[in-house]
């Protein structure tokens, strides 16, 4: 886990990493939130809404940004204050994903960043963009 | 368009409260959901939208709406 502290983050700082959405992830999400949706739980109806199979719940693949955040940038002194998500594309499970967050802003008054967040598949596409908004608290 | 003006626009977007109505004697209690993040929303918008840089102790010390106002007039002449 990273450790940087707000004097350590310097505007366009990156950080990024890897993860695969497994079946097991889906199956988790799914008794965490409650959400049955057909859409992520039944493959043939995902297909007649016009998907390649069973989507991944956006909420999920959205977790990741908590990692970013949480773990990588800025780790461990994070504190999440605001989480805005476009989703772009679908994503399935099996899908490696990559997730990329840079900071555009230092906001010196509050500790504050905003971090721009990307998710791509490996196909590279844009299956997610977010503004991040952190406080990094020493 | 006045600061006054400018600024009801940016506590509208913040709050996410269309038909909200500033007062110079307005203060965060005054306002459901005007709590710390927004204060801070507040501060960052408001900074973009004029062009200025406030410092901490000017932040810390604000007390109302009309501060506010005064804060960035003061800020903008410095410009």
């Amino acid at each position: 886990m990273k450790e940087y502290t707000y004097e350590d983050i310097k505007i366009g700082m990156e950080e990024q990493f890897s993860s695969v959405v497994t079946k097991t992830m889906q199956e988790n999400f799914r008794k965490l939130s409650g959400d049955t949706n057909p859409l992520h739980t039944d493959a043939k109806y995902a297909k007649t809404a016009g998907f390649k199979d069973k989507v991944v719940y956006g909420l999920l693949h959205t977790s990741l940004y908590s990692q970013l955040i949480g773990n990588y940038l800025p780790g461990k002194y994070c504190l999440l204050q605001k989480l805005e998500v476009k989703f772009r594309k679908p994503v399935y499970i099996g899908d490696k994903l990559k997730i990329t967050g840079m900071v555009k802003e230092k906001q010196d008054n509050f500790s504050c960043l905003l971090i721009k967040g990307k998710i791509i598949n490996e196909k590279q596409e844009i299956v997610s963009t977010a503004n991040i908004m952190v406080k990094v608290m020493k | 368009m006045t600061v006054k003006e400018k600024l009801q626009e940016i506590f509208r977007e913040v709050l996410e409260l269309d038909d909200l109505e500033i007062y110079d004697e307005m203060t965060a209690q005054d306002v459901e959901g005007w709590d710390s993040l927004a204060q801070m929303e507040l501060v960052i918008t408001a900074e973009k939208e004029f062009h200025i840089k406030f410092t901490t102790k000017e932040i810390s010390e604000l007390k109302n709406v009309g501060e506010f106002i005064d804060m960035i007039e003061k800020n903008v002449i410095k410009r």
